[in-house]
């Protein structure tokens, strides 16, 4: 029973803990004035209003998205080709290569980012965001492989086998046998690729010019002045998100998976 | 088992892209930064000189220092919340509401991770809440500075972390055999015995995957030490930054780069017992 | 099948975000591309320019010569039309063989503030490649109501511990190096290297007074919510943004003098639109783009031509009556060599580092 109780108190601290600067940053982007500290005067919904209308902030948010989506379904794919390979293959120097896919996470993403800075330059290719979608590519990639590969086992093997046995081509075999049966490390290396990718700040930072992703935009906001816009910002992000995942629930999980 | 030879080539197909990713916009841009650091501004020719300053200048020195310490009181603390925290929501939710639960503690990872910092500061202020909240219920009689700080920095760091780890541990403990309970139990072990010598040491590789992903990723982490940490003092990212934006100096920033890097590999080959990468 | 369902919900995404990007950008038709200070995103400043003359400007903000010269360095030649440099470092760019030269005859040099006009730093070799567009200071900011007016009459306050964890930096190196070295009784264009040590012992003295070393918007940030009630190279810049929302926000010129800041508008050699480029400086230094400039929404400062349309109000905020008083007791920013520069930032570090 105290266990319970205590575990209880620990899991509302916990959970208040990581809330916190939501709670305050929704609260304040209802800010009537000038700056998000207390007092609270309000509510007010001229930030909303505001961003709505600040075209650099929206173009970023429609960038982040694009970025985050087409990089991360690139990510999941070399992922899960390069998974099925090394799993099912008998490759030479298999334990090097699959060192060097994964080398990437332990390189933190300043450094790639301004490795890819140096070559950039040096090739001549101009910032873009592009050049930003390579970056979240190479930090993804890693993570998609990790999970997949984890999950490549000996009874897939046996499905596949009776498949080709049965006449399927390779990539039909990969297309509709492989990659279902792997569907929640597909998933899950895809949510989190969306995640790293839709909130990295300086890959895009060191590799954009004009068109940029939402954080470098957020950061040049709060650097023109700190205003209570960038809260209404993170709550209007936030609030897609909860409906994102709501619709996830809803579509992806409606029948568990046994 | 493998299929040794059959076809070949769909496995080189398979696995090339991925690896032609990893060499042309990881390998190669490394080696170039490599070669940078070596090619000092303003001299000519190849020269050490970026590494001996970086050996020689206190200050720099001290940002490597500054930066293993935060990193890894950040990851020990992060650690050490997050694992009740995950074991609460694997073991103490009902089955029904679990994914509910691990979705809530993760949501604010959808808030931008520059406005969150941006929050942590204002959070931290003189005026607000968290002081005006102490100052109000008395246990303070005046406000005490955390904002700009490295505790500031530290909190932003874990803020973020817990919630990693909340992930990693859980995901980590809910595929563990509820049979190895059963076992301890059966065996006579009480819940202590049975965390301390049977679970723990079980989920040792989950949560030693996890706290050097924190480990990584805080130590080479630009935006909370910069927001939160006003200043007071600067870690390798921070300097490393500051090469680049203030001095375009790339072949300085080059080297200090390639020095945290041989940092983190250090802490790799340290942790490299658990952190293979296994088939299930 | 569930996957395929994903599949699909996902494809309709990215082409439905695919089409929205791809509306966004097919708009963009002649464009300027300005490397400024935040003062230039303002809406407020772009829309007529854009609106009369049908084009898009695209701005990317720095702080600090050296950050804007690096983000030259790291771009492609055409890349950038205009510039916003620091007056004392319009001769770095030409040095570096960016800028192009500027028509004397289409800009409006004769009204500007005299001096301001800083002809020694923006003409070379008879040669004209900047022209001052706004001014202020770095100086002492502070919260009047919390700190006693009188002591920010002098610059040694900067070390007055009276004033200790209350006080806050502007993280540039450039004017706060040049306070410290007044403070010393050293002019700015006299520094050497010799002089660096006792510059940063002023400097760590400092330090240890100081609750944080802060930049643009976290210098005006710690002064509004009172993090800090002293802004060491704080000025007008700081205090007059947000002067309607805080008015006890105030700045002062000490007995022993100021940095002056003055930032020039340049064109660049390989724009792709000279002519627009020039447009652009035309329309910043008019006056009604001068008044639009004084008071845009990242800092404030004074209009370097005399004819700016400012109102009553905003005169009064800015002191512009007040302006050839200090302007006499006022020095322009260091302007070190490379050499000297460098020491200037391991110094800065050092300070930064300092316990």
């Amino acid at each position: 029973m105290m266990a319970r109780i205590i575990s209880t108190l620990y899991a509302a601290a916990i959970y208040g803990f990581i809330f916190l600067p939501v709670a305050v940053l929704v609260l304040f982007s209802f800010q009537g004035t000038l700056f998000p500290i207390p007092p609270f005067n309000g509510p007010s919904l001229r930030w909303y209003t505001a961003v709505l209308n600040d075209a650099r902030l929206t173009d970023g948010l429609v960038n982040s998205l694009f970025v985050a989506v087409t990089t991360s379904a690139v990510a999941t794919l070399l992922g899960f080709l390069s998974a099925w390979g090394f799993a099912r293959f008998h490759l030479p120097a298999s334990a090097l290569l699959r060192g060097l896919i994964t080398l990437p996470l332990t390189v933190s993403y300043l450094i790639i980012g301004m490795g890819l800075l140096i070559f950039f330059n040096w090739l001549g290719m101009p910032k873009s965001l592009i050049a930003a979608g390579i970056g979240h590519v190479v930090i993804n990639l890693p993570l998609c492989f990790a999970i997949i590969y984890s999950q490549m086992g000996e009874h897939q093997a046996n499905i596949e086998r009776a498949a080709r046995d049965l006449g399927a081509k390779e990539w039909q075999v990969l297309a509709l046998i492989t990659a279902p049966m792997l569907w929640p490390a597909l998933f899950a290396s895809f949510f989190l690729s969306m995640t790293f990718s839709w909130d990295e700040f300086v890959i895009a930072f060191l590799l954009t010019r004009f068109d940029t992703t939402l954080p470098v935009e957020i950061w040049n906001l709060l650097r023109a002045g700190l205003n209570p816009k960038t809260n209404a910002v993170g709550s209007l992000v936030f609030g897609v998100s909860i409906v994102l995942a709501i619709v996830f629930e809803l579509v992806a999980f409606r029948k568990r998976p046994q | 088992m493998s299929l040794t030879g059959r076809q070949p080539i769909a496995a080189w197909a398979s696995v090339s892209p991925a690896l032609l990713w990893t060499l042309a916009f990881f390998a190669v841009p490394f080696a170039a930064m490599g070669v940078a650091s070596l090619l000092p501004k303003g001299d000519a020719g190849l020269s050490l000189a970026n590494y001996t300053q970086f050996f020689t200048n206190p200050s720099y020195w001290r940002s490597l220092t500054n930066s293993l310490e935060v990193t890894l009181i950040v990851t020990a603390i992060s650690v050490l919340l997050a694992y009740p925290f995950a074991w609460i929501l694997a073991f103490g939710v009902p089955e029904r509401w679990q994914r509910l639960a691990l979705m809530l503690a993760v949501l604010p990872f959808w808030t931008s991770y520059v406005v969150r910092s941006y929050s942590w500061l204002l959070v931290l202020a003189e005026k607000g809440i968290i002081n005006d909240t102490l100052l109000g219920i008395g246990l303070l009689s005046e406000p005490i500075q955390i904002a700009n700080t490295r505790a500031a920095t530290v909190i932003g760091f874990v803020h973020f972390f817990v919630m990693l780890l909340t992930l990693t541990i859980f995901a980590n403990l809910k595929q563990l055999s509820p049979n190895y309970r059963k076992a301890a139990a059966d065996l006579g072990a009480g819940p202590v015995r049975s965390f301390i010598h049977v679970i723990l040491p079980l989920t040792l590789p989950g949560i030693m995957v996890g706290a050097f992903l924190t480990f990584v990723l805080a130590i080479g982490d630009y935006i909370t030490p910069q927001i939160l940490g006003g200043n007071n003092e600067l870690l390798m990212p921070q300097l490393i930054m500051m090469q680049i934006g203030r001095r375009g100096d790339f072949a300085s920033a080059s080297a200090l780069s390639i020095i945290l890097m041989l940092v983190v590999t250090i802490a790799y080959l340290l942790c490299a017992r658990w952190l293979k990468i296994e088939r299930a | 099948m569930r996957s395929s369902r994903l599949c699909r919900l996902l494809a309709g995404a990215s082409f439905g975000i695919l089409a929205l990007w791809g509306a966004s950008s097919a708009n963009a038709a002649d464009e300027l591309n300005a490397l400024v200070w935040c003062d230039h995103s303002d809406p407020n400043l772009l829309q007529p320019f854009e609106e009369a003359n049908g084009v898009k400007v695209n701005v990317k903000e720095f702080e600090g010569t050296g950050a804007g010269l690096a983000i030259v360095e790291q771009s492609q030649p055409g890349d950038w039309d205009v510039m916003v440099i620091d007056s004392i470092d319009v001769r770095r760019g030409v040095d570096r063989g960016l800028f192009a030269e500027l028509p004397e005859d289409k800009l409006p040099f004769a009204d500007l503030f005299p001096e301001v006009r800083m002809d020694d730093m923006t003409t070379i070799c008879v040669k004209r490649y900047g022209i001052t567009e706004k001014f202020g200071y770095n100086t002492i900011g502070f919260n009047k109501a919390k700190v006693d007016p009188n002591d920010m009459q002098s610059l040694a306050v900067l070390t007055n511990e009276k004033y200790k964890g209350r006080v806050a930096i502007y993280d540039y190196y450039l004017p706060v190096i040049g306070l410290a070295a007044m403070s010393i009784g050293k002019k700015t264009s006299d520094i050497t290297e010799a002089d660096l040590p006792a510059i940063k012992e002023v400097l760590l003295k400092m330090k240890a007074n100081a609750k944080a070393v802060t930049d643009v918007v976290s210098s005006q940030t710690a002064l509004a919510t009172g993090e800090a009630d002293v802004l060491v190279g704080g000025g007008e810049w700081v205090s007059a943004v947000i002067a309607k929302e805080n008015p006890d926000l105030d700045f002062s010129v000490p007995a022993e003098g100021a940095i002056l800041w003055s930032q020039s508008l340049a064109m660049f050699k390989d724009s792709k639109n000279p002519e627009l480029a020039l447009k652009f400086i035309q329309y910043v230094l008019s006056p009604e783009g001068q008044a639009r400039l004084a008071t845009s929404a990242c800092y404030w400062g004074m209009p370097a031509n005399t004819k700016a349309a400012l109102n009553d109000e905003q005169k009064t905020i800015l002191r512009f009556a007040e302006q050839p008083d200090f302007l006499k007791r006022a020095q322009p920013y260091p302007a070190p060599s490379e050499e000297l520069d460098k020491k200037m930032q391991d110094v800065w570090t050092e300070m930064i580092q300092a316990q």
